[in-house]
């Protein structure tokens, strides 16, 4: 129970079980046509924005990591806690991989993390979120988040077509996965704010013309900010701790005090 | 397969639709299924042939898809190209490659036909 986010309108769904008889009965085998004209995303999407209404009073920006399985969203926060966790508070919602593996990697940071247990889900979808984050709030030091993560399940595919109550969706293609998965993953791009390229160290042993990548983004989604850096050896990293230096002290000011 | 988890969606809508007109059998669901609604249309069909098996209700349920077309927008010229198939690659008319697709990323519920 939460009194927080009024979770509990979400849960009596069946419970009202109202029955609109039309007056006609149907025994002798004559179908009705109904108009129905509901989106099959409606449930998901409501969910979604009342994460988001949730994440605003408590005055916290939330992101959502998509990429591939290994393009770096656990290196990127860990490196992300190192450089920025002292002056923002950071949580985080693992929702990669079964095993508590990410999630201990992120504890051992000092910072507030829970693993989402998805069944071998291909996505994460808002319920999962809401669920997640009330167990966030109760883990020490997950009662004053500034800035949420979420490292989605790693595919480029699913997790594009479920707003979990993000702020920002924030898309990752590493070096040696190659320059054309904006082309082939249309959808991670056109509903993402941020385009990430990592392992820039890599740029040596890789064909990755990163402009070419970044030329093939902007046609999918001309608003993308793109950065392109190494978490390992540093470089181009600060333009991303800058972005989201920025990110949390926007959505602050926006809050009413 | 993300496809599973919306027909399971599908499914729970169906039941209670038909709890709400006192039917007993669904007959027929159509769908619009937008191009660009990350949906794969085969899956889809094939979770619901799956999931549909388990199901009284909708055992016998024929399923028709929709796919309406996607209007792309050329950003420079304004030139607009419907078509159902792939993203043209640009602008047919001045060759720019910024082209803003409207609509196409709907999964719709359209209508149902039970008794
Ligand atoms: N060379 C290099 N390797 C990296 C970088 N970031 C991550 N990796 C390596 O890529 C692999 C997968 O990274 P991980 O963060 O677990 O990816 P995830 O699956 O997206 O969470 C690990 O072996 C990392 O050490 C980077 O900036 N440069
Ligand atoms: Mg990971
Ligand atoms: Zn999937
Ligand atoms: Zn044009």
């Amino acid at each position: 129970m939460c009194d927080v986010c009024g979770c509990h309108t979400h849960s009596h769904g069946d419970k009202h079980d109202h029955s609109h008889s039309h007056g006609h009965s149907h025994s002798h085998d004559e179908s009705v046509i109904v108009d129905i004209n509901r989106s099959l995303f409606a449930a998901n999407d409501a969910m979604a924005r009342s994460n988001r209404e949730h994440f605003d009073t408590e005055k916290i920006v939330a992101i959502n990591l998509i990429s591939s399985p290994g393009s770096g969203k656990t290196t990127l926060l860990e490196h992300t806690i190192d450089r920025i966790g002292k002056e923002i508070n950071i949580g985080v919602i693992e929702g990669d991989i079964e095993t508590d593996r990410d999630a201990a990697r992120i504890r051992a940071k000092g910072v507030p993390a829970i693993q989402l247990t998805t069944g071998g889900a291909c996505h994460l979808d808002a319920s999962m979120i809401h669920r997640g984050f009330h167990q966030l709030q109760k883990e020490p030091g997950g009662d004053k988040i500034d800035l949420l993560v979420i490292e989605n399940v790693g595919n480029l595919v699913c997790p594009a077509t479920f707003d979990l109550g993000e702020h920002r969706r924030v898309v990752l293609v590493s070096v040696p996965e190659g320059p054309d998965k904006p082309a082939k993953y249309p959808k991670a791009f056109t509903t993402s704010q941020v385009f990430l390229i990592t392992k820039t160290d890599l740029l040596p042993y890789f064909d990755f013309p990163v402009p070419e990548a970044t030329r093939e983004a902007l046609e999918l989604n001309p608003s993308l900010e793109v950065m392109a850096f190494s978490a390992t050896s540093g470089e181009g990293f600060d333009i991303w701790l800058d972005y989201l230096r920025d990110l949390v002290k926007t959505v602050r000011g926006k809050q009413p005090a | 397969m993300h496809e599973i988890s919306l027909v399971q969606g599908l499914l729970d809508q169906l039941h209670s639709i038909a709890r709400e007109n006192n039917a007993k059998q669904v007959l027929r669901v159509t769908m619009i299924i937008g191009p660009l609604s990350g949906v794969v249309v085969e899956s889809f069909e094939f979770g619901f042939d799956i999931l549909s098996r388990q199901d009284d209700l909708v055992r016998d349920a024929k399923l028709e898809i929709i796919i309406p077309e996607v209007t792309y927008r050329c950003s420079n010229c304004g030139q607009e190209e419907v078509t159902s198939r792939a993203r043209p690659a640009q602008c047919a008319k001045c060759g720019d490659r910024i082209l803003i697709a409207t609509q196409g990323d709907d999964l719709i519920l359209r209508q149902v036909e039970m008794e």
